[in-house]
């Protein structure tokens, strides 16, 4: 499949100098994916596992004290190749809105409170279509026509709208343009299950019709069992397991991913879930080795020592644990 | 908006009260444009003629009509009032909005002349402007200076919110869309902290006012000119109280009263009106 981005080894670290102890965050350690064309790519982990800053890097939103540490993140935008931390800030500027948008987390308060939503999308949206307003106007119409969303909304101000309309607004925002690879943080966090679905089925329909490609991110792996086409296990800032959806949810590898799957409930089945030992570890001072190792049932002495690579099992499937790949060097 | 006038009229009386006292004063002002006398014209009637029927609020001692004078009087006064406010309005807004959004070294720079300028005795300086500048000083450079005394807690309020504004998911945004930082300052963070700025405009005109009134009652100022403290200058320079002609110095100072009450009332009503809690307080929720 032709990859659309890819990102090679990336490290992103938080660097804090306070009051004379210099703290290193590495949020972001060693990362590599890649995202195929028209592909729905989630990534799940828990809270503070570093989900939001891996992808905060790949869409080039970065301010300090956040840095890019090494590595590369590649668009291959227009059959050229774009690396988003090589260009100047305004060609980064002018990739976005027509190749890459960004669906930000909380996104139901990118809309600006005191001002009209229309002014929303001439802020955001306009500069990046080379048009006269009028066509802008009547290519919104129609875009949010066809995401069932009236066009008299747009004088209307963000509080006069549901949640679920604010976020079906904020997404016919990020998608106007219909860019080539979007980014959603969390689209569906805080919305009831009912508007959850309608907006996943929108983002569907979305990435169908424009054949866009998606990083999605969250930390409900119900929702990515419903759009993702491949998931990434993200732990302590790391990549673990890398599968397509349904090889994921049936035969997980990883030790973590195998407790997260078990932990799903099931209509029926009342049995007790077993709840692992420990917390996920302070990402300022992470464990030698494997990060999973302190609470991995199949710790061995090796995964103390050495950080497990990422190893492909299978053509589409990565995973990195030494009990999985049996591999010690 | 005139609805929201409408409904805060009904609601809250002090709004009603303060724009009945705001429309008397805007009466006096349109009527100053109609006066029959010029307005530093001297000893063109019979001086110290106490209140009757040919003249309303009788004559001072210069022969100058209480009532025309009074009239433009209040315009100048207003007028200097709005001047300043509008013009330290644009600075605090400036300030306060640059330096909540860019942070670091320009806020440091620019809260340090804002304290700066907090501290600084404002009366003291005021007259120092006069004694240096003396002829110079005409209306439009005192309304300059005051202005560029004025500003300073707005300028610290404004900050505050722009701080809070910077954070919110909208303005990341507007940088993530390749807003620029004039951009998002005048489109994304200008008409949040406009309300605010409302609020403060009364305040400030209440400051500006009472500070000329104060300068010009002392003589510090173009006393040449019609305002209100340049009524009760004169009247105090010809002793109205001692020597009877109360009616010289009961004008203004009647006027002022109604003046500043309007604005008091206004700024107070207005305040509520922004302030959610409150509008529930007198609801009685």
């Amino acid at each position: 499949m032709e990859a659309v981005v890819e990102v090679n080894n990336l490290k992103a670290y938080y660097r804090a100098f306070l009051y004379g102890v210099d703290r290193e965050v590495r949020a972001v350690d060693d990362v590599s994916l890649s995202i195929g064309r028209g592909e729905i790519y989630g990534v799940a982990g828990e809270s503070s596992s570093g989900k939001t800053t891996l992808i905060k890097t790949i869409a080039g939103a970065i301010r300090p004290p956040l840095r890019v540490v090494s590595g590369a993140v590649q668009f291959h935008f227009n059959g050229g190749t774009q690396d988003i931390y090589a260009m100047t800030p305004e060609q980064r500027a002018s990739l976005r809105w027509r190749h890459l948008s960004y669906i930000m987390q909380g996104s139901m308060n990118v809309l600006n409170p005191v001002r009209r939503i229309r002014h929303s999308f001439t802020d955001f949206a306009f500069r990046h279509m080379k048009a006269d307003r009028a066509t802008f106007f009547d290519r919104v119409g129609a875009h949010l026509q066809r995401l069932k969303l009236d066009a008299h909304l747009l004088d209307a101000y963000p509080h006069e709208l549901s949640g679920g309309m604010r976020q079906r607004m904020t997404i016919a925002l990020a998608t106007i343009l219909t860019p080539e690879f979007i980014i959603a943080d969390e689209p569906t966090t805080a919305l009831d299950v009912i508007v959850q679905r309608d907006v996943l089925s929108m983002i569907r329909e979305i990435q169908r019709e424009m054949g866009s490609s998606f990083l999605f991110v969250t930390h409900d792996m119900g929702v990515h069992a419903a759009v993702s086409d491949r998931i990434g296990i993200v732990y302590a800032g790391r990549l673990v397991e890398e599968a397509p959806t349904r090889k994921l949810f049936q035969i997980p590898l990883h030790p973590y991913t195998q407790h997260l799957v078990s932990s799903l409930p099931r209509i029926g089945d009342a049995s007790k879930r077993p709840s692992l030992e420990g917390r996920p570890p302070n990402l300022a001072m992470p464990p030698e080795g494997c990060r999973f190792h302190p609470r991995c049932p199949k710790r061995m002495d090796i995964c103390s020592r050495e950080a497990p690579p990422m190893v492909a099992v299978e053509p589409d499937r990565r995973v990195a644990c030494f009990a999985v790949t049996g591999g010690a060097p | 908006m005139l609805t929201i006038v409408r409904d805060l009229a009904r609601q809250n009386m002090e709004f009603l009260f303060g724009l009945l006292l705001l429309a008397v004063i805007v009466g006096l002002v349109i009527l100053s444009y109609f006066s029959p006398y010029g307005p530093s014209d001297l000893y063109l009637l019979p001086p110290d003629m106490p209140p009757d029927g040919q003249y309303w609020l009788g004559t001072t001692s210069r022969g100058q009509d209480v009532f025309w004078q009074l009239t433009t009087a209040l315009r100048n006064t207003l007028y200097f009032g709005i001047g300043v406010a509008f013009l330290s309005r644009v600075i605090s807004l400036a300030v306060g909005l640059v330096a909540g959004y860019a942070g670091g070294v320009v806020d440091r720079v620019l809260m340090a002349i804002n304290d700066s300028i907090m501290v600084i005795p404002q009366f003291p300086v005021l007259i120092l402007f006069y004694f240096v500048l003396k002829d110079e000083m005409t209306w439009t450079v005192l309304i300059v200076v005051m202005a560029s005394l004025g500003w300073s807690y707005d300028a610290r309020l404004i900050r505050s919110v722009a701080i809070s504004l910077k954070t919110r998911p909208f303005t990341t945004q507007s940088v993530y869309s390749g807003m620029s930082m004039r951009k998002i300052l005048i489109q994304e963070h200008l008409p949040y902290v406009l309300p605010i700025v409302f609020a403060t405009t009364m305040n400030n005109m209440i400051w500006s006012i009472g500070m000329e009134i104060t300068l010009s009652v002392l003589g510090f100022t173009d006393i040449e000119t019609p305002t209100m403290g340049m009524m009760i200058y004169w009247a105090n320079a010809h002793s109205a109280l001692i020597a009877g002609t109360w009616w010289w110095v009961a004008a203004p100072v009647a006027a002022i009263v109604v003046l500043f009450m309007a604005l008091f009332l206004l700024s107070m009503s207005m305040n509520e009106y922004n302030d959610p809690r409150s509008r529930l307080n007198r609801m009685g929720g």
